[in-house]
């Protein structure tokens, strides 16, 4: 991807449409610049195995107007698919098309193909129906490629929610409020990431940044390389944000995993910009927020086996539906100690929480026995799933669900403030795994100071 | 015939037969088209239906082989496959409507092709081999065609065809609904049997089934054979069937003159522009083939000897009798007369192997007169027993559950009596449908990753409504319930689904079948001992017994079917 204008100089008009045709892919959501959720890898040569993606989002086709597609085929435009399939595909999809009628999947045994057209392209083809897209898409790969990729990896995609880095409390206020300082000298947004990961991100008044956006805009820093080895200043536009329109990213590596991004409206904010980042690199340093930021990358965040037993004082409490108090049950705290090797109290493997207010998430580290990739991955779907499921779109959202098979069981439970997914042994007791999703959410909501950006949030809605 | 009848179902369904092997030159693609719905649709029209599904099949097939195309879901239709044999292909297309509640589990809709063609086979034949016999097609296309035209009446209400939708997710079709007896009458029940199907003269073996009400309390047919026979019987033969005020494929249709006029004219209006259409199949053919048409309604009646007869297979050559109805049965590959003795409920299908029989229609009166004077006091005896204990239409209602348990390896199914689940809320019904979809699509993954393994799934979903929506599948048997009024906690309605399954999916509630199946039964055991030592062995949820006329044996299932207690009392 050679977008990044070094050096402020003004964006030369091919790259704008480039940018343009990625961000008003995204206009129905972020998932759709990609086209198509992915196999993993969009770099595989041959085409039909991208057809042959066998783990499919079923309860997510209705939502493809909805753009979110999740590790299922991939049908990447401006990829040469020069065979058969792709000309069957094309014949298939406008003869139903000529139909008055539009495709939404085809299914196969467990093969599923999807089929999305994205309406900014369609707008511009219906300008120019000779228009080429080609060029504007060539060097998009490696961008695209990562963006299908973090479909079968990172929650974000199909939550619509971020996660921070795990910070001493103080530590994030402090990082906030140099950015807050700098967001008042004209700055659209200021945002301090690690990797995947927030450190803090703060909004001029009245600005707020879709989850989605954040997904955007990290995968497409995090994929160039070229934006490791030196400043950049590169115009992007933010789906959510305004699909219509560009922004302008400062963006800067403090170190291997952590950068600096700093929007603006304005074309020629390089140096102030630059200016800025030197500010805020100096207070950085000085509060040793970055080497914090490291110490925190090594640690991870919440490992299933710290599962507190008795997390609170508040311990007696027990959620409207999710808890039962069974007369002659044991109480809470006699539970089976935490086990290293095999997950946490009554068999938890994992969780996601996802607040709801703050559009946050925080995910467990992988413990075992969900160790290998295969493993991560297979758990990633059986996720997707039950969130598609629980937010079904004729009948959803639902408030509870208990699915179990021989993979896991899986707990969801959603709330007017947050959302549980958890994972568990497929032999787990079930009244203790209701028991041990109250406490994970206790647990949450005593470390929410340090696990969630709290307050000063961007979000005004 | 009103002629503008067809235009407003015609928009909303179409169902077309198609034979791959066929018309594989440019020009000569009409040729394919072994039956098409409404047959007044344009060619073209017909050719792109066609072709879109052929093509699907073939695109599909290069990275499916084993199992290609199953649906198209576009924006405005759901299209739905179904290979009936190789190479025929059934593809019904079908608008989405939310309005008109035009909500549908593709599951459902396979099903009903499914039936529509094993229904096709065991009184015609394969498709393939009417098309071997007959390699102008033009037998095929004419039976084909009235007999899907006198199924899918059944489906009219009005003008309109009301396919299964959402609100029948908690019905199974293709399955047996049996009634529960006593082990007392169960063994009444086998000794008629044996007196039934020893009316047979010689060593042949003859089956039968028989039926109380709608449902079936005895049978020496295999499950496929039973299905069919059984469907067939719910749709024309039982006292209700022959009374023909109500109708077995779907809760909406009341049978009234009315729709029948329009069920007619929509027939007699698809007949009329299938021959005048069609060049290659004129009119005469028609009357060259003498076709049955076995789903005519209204066309059997309870003779004075209280067997059934119509007229519908014609009448011998030289007599004015009717002829008597004969059946494929799968089992056998054979023939066999289909007799049918009604005694008030009690409907009794005895099938003859047509090799058996020497001397046609001589020999088979000679059979009934048998039947009647050997098993008449039996026969007698049974339906009285059986009147006793019946519990009325709501019998299998219970209080406070609406559910839908069926066993898929034999074909069962039991569920809340019809007028019990239309107290459900709509909400409800579709959060119930979209979780059948949902292990729909789980069973059929894990089919095809592994053939041999069956899913086992437990799924409770509290829905916006606050109604419980639960699935259970293990073993080849599943689970479906509605609990709307349970405002309590998970545990609490998994408890209540715990407690049903074990009360009803005991085997008091299987038992007639097994008595009937009792070699599947050792196999059965063996199978589950085999596996048992698997891990899943701290879990037991399932209880079931089985009486065999030696005595009990009591098996206890683990909910994750293995089998780990066999005791014989």
């Amino acid at each position: 991807m050679n977008n990044n204008n070094k050096m402020g100089s003004d964006p030369i008009p091919q790259q704008q449409q480039e940018i343009e045709i990625e961000g008003g892919g995204g206009q129905l959501s972020p998932s759709s610049s990609g086209y198509a959720g992915g196999i993993g890898s969009s770099s595989n040569s041959n085409p039909s195995s991208e057809i042959e993606s066998s783990e499919i989002q079923h309860g997510e086709n209705n939502s493809t107007s909805n753009g979110v597609v999740y590790d299922s085929a991939s049908w990447v435009p401006g990829k040469r698919h020069d065979d058969e399939v792709s000309s069957t595909l094309q014949a298939i999809i406008s003869f139903v098309e000529n139909g008055g009628d539009c495709v939404n999947f085809v299914r196969a045994g467990k093969h599923q193909l999807l089929v999305i057209l994205t309406k900014s392209v369609n707008r511009c083809f219906e300008k120019n129906p000779k228009f080429d897209m080609t060029p504007l898409l060539g060097g998009t790969d490696v961008v695209f490629s990562s963006l299908i990729h973090s479909f079968s990896w990172n929650p974000a995609a199909f939550l619509h929610a971020y996660t921070c880095l795990p910070l001493a409390y103080p530590t994030r206020q402090a990082a906030g409020a140099i950015l807050q300082d700098v967001a008042d000298s004209g700055v659209l947004f200021a945002i301090l990431m690690c990797k995947h990961k927030v450190v803090s991100l703060v909004g001029a008044q009245k600005a707020s940044l879709h989850p989605d956006d954040m997904l955007l805009l990290a995968n497409f820093v995090l994929s160039s390389e070229s934006f490791r080895t030196s400043e950049s200043f590169s115009p992007i536009c933010l789906p959510r944000y305004n699909p219509m329109a560009f922004l302008y990213a400062y963006v800067h590596f403090l170190d291997v995993e952590t950068y600096l991004m700093l929007l603006t409206t304005s074309s020629d904010a390089f140096f102030h910009l630059k200016d800025c980042r030197i500010r805020i690199e100096m207070v950085l340093l000085k509060s040793n927020v970055l080497s914090e930021v490291q110490m925190s990358l090594l640690e991870g965040g919440l490992y299933v086996e710290d599962l507190p037993i008795d997390p609170s004082p508040r311990s007696g409490y027990l959620s409207p539906h999710l808890g039962h108090h069974r007369p002659g049950t044991e109480s809470p705290s006699r539970c089976r100690d935490a086990n290293p090797g095999i997950g946490g109290p009554a068999g938890l493997w994992h969780f996601i929480y996802r607040s709801i207010n703050l559009d946050q998430y925080v995910s467990s580290e992988f413990s075992s026995p969900i160790n290998s990739s295969h493993q991560q991955k297979r758990l990633y779907r059986a996720y997707q799933k039950l969130y598609a499921s629980m937010h079904d779109k004729g009948t959803g959202p639902h408030k509870t669900q208990f699915r179990r098979d021989e993979n896991y069981v899986l707990l969801c439970w959603i709330t007017q403030d947050f959302e549980l997914y958890a994972a568990f042994d497929p032999l787990a007791d079930k009244a203790l795994a209701i028991k041990t999703c109250n406490r994970v959410c206790q647990w949450v909501r005593d470390v929410e100071n340090d696990i969630f950006l709290l307050g000063a949030s961007p979000f005004s809605w | 015939m009103g002629l503008s009848s067809t235009t407003t179902s015609s928009e909303s369904v179409r169902l077309c037969v198609f034979d791959l092997r066929r018309g594989q030159h440019e020009g000569q693609e009409l040729d394919k088209i072994l039956f098409f719905f409404p047959a007044d649709c344009p060619f073209s029209t017909q050719l792109s239906v066609i072709g879109l599904s052929e093509g699907l099949i073939t695109f599909t097939r290069i990275f499916s082989p084993e199992a290609a195309c199953e649906v198209i879901e576009a924006e405005r239709h759901s299209h739905v496959f179904y290979q009936a044999e190789p190479d025929i292909w059934m593809v019904m297309i079908v608008e989405k409507n939310k309005e008109a509640e035009a909500m549908w589990r593709i599951d459902a809709l396979q099903k009903v092709l499914s039936e529509v063609h094993s229904l096709f086979v065991m009184f015609h034949g394969s498709v393939r081999a009417l098309l071997e016999k007959d390699p102008g097609g033009g037998l095929v296309r004419v039976h084909l065609h009235s007999f899907i035209m006198d199924y899918l009446s059944d489906f009219f209400v009005g003008k309109k065809l009301h396919l299964p939708s959402f609100r029948d997710c908690l019905k199974e079709r293709g399955t047996i609904q049996m009634l529960t007896v006593s082990r007392e009458v169960a063994i009444g029940v086998q000794s008629l049997v044996k007196v039934v199907e020893s009316s047979c003269a010689g060593s042949t073996a003859c089956n039968s089934l028989v039926l109380f009400q709608d449902l079936l309390v005895s049978t020496t047919l295999t499950p496929d054979d039973t299905v069919n026979l059984f469907t067939y019987a719910l749709s024309r033969l039982t006292p209700r069937a022959l009374s023909s005020v109500t109708n077995t494929w779907s809760y909406l249709r009341k049978g009234n003159t009315a729709s029948q006029v329009a069920t007619d004219s929509i027939i007699g209006n698809a007949e009329s522009a299938l021959n005048a259409s069609r060049d290659t199949s004129p009119s005469r053919q028609r009357h060259r083939y003498h076709v049955p048409r076995p789903l005519q309604q209204e066309k059997w009646s309870k003779g004075k000897d209280g067997f059934l007869c119509t007229d519908i297979w014609g009448s011998q050559n030289d007599d004015l009798a009717p002829a008597t109805p004969t059946v494929w049965l799968k089992q056998t590959g054979e023939r066999a007369y289909l007799c049918v003795y009604q005694k008030k409920y009690l409907t009794i299908i005895l099938l003859i192997p047509v090799t058996s029989i020497i001397n046609g229609e001589q020999g088979i009166s000679i059979v009934k007169q048998q039947l009647l004077e050997n098993a008449s006091p039996k026969i007698l005896k049974v339906e009285e027993k059986l009147t006793r204990g019946w519990g009325g239409d709501n019998a299998y209602h219970v209080a406070g559950y609406r559910y839908l348990l069926f066993d898929s390896d034999r074909s069962i199914s039991r569920a809340s009596p019809p007028g019990k689940v239309t107290t459900l809320t709509k909400d409800s019904l579709l959060a119930l449908n979209k979780l059948r979809e949902e292990v729909d699509l789980e069973k059929s993954r894990t089919k095809q990753d592994d053939p041999s393994r069956e899913k086992d799934l437990e799924l409770c979903i509290r829905v916006k409504n606050n109604a419980w929506v639960i699935a259970r599948v293990t073993r080849g048997k599943e689970l479906y319930t509605v609990l709307e009024k349970a405002n309590e906690t998970l545990l609490y309605a998994s408890d209540a689904v715990e407690q049903f399954s074990t009360r009803n999916g005991s085997a008091d509630h299987w038992l007639s079948w097994w008595v009937g199946s009792q070699s599947n039964f050792s196999n059965e055991c063996a199978h589950a001992i085999d596996s048992s030592t698997e891990r899943h062995t701290d879990l037991c949820y399932y209880v079931s017994w089985l009486a065999l006329s030696k005595g009990t044996v009591m098996v206890l299932f683990l909910w994750t079917k293995r089998i780990i207690v066999i005791s014989e009392a």
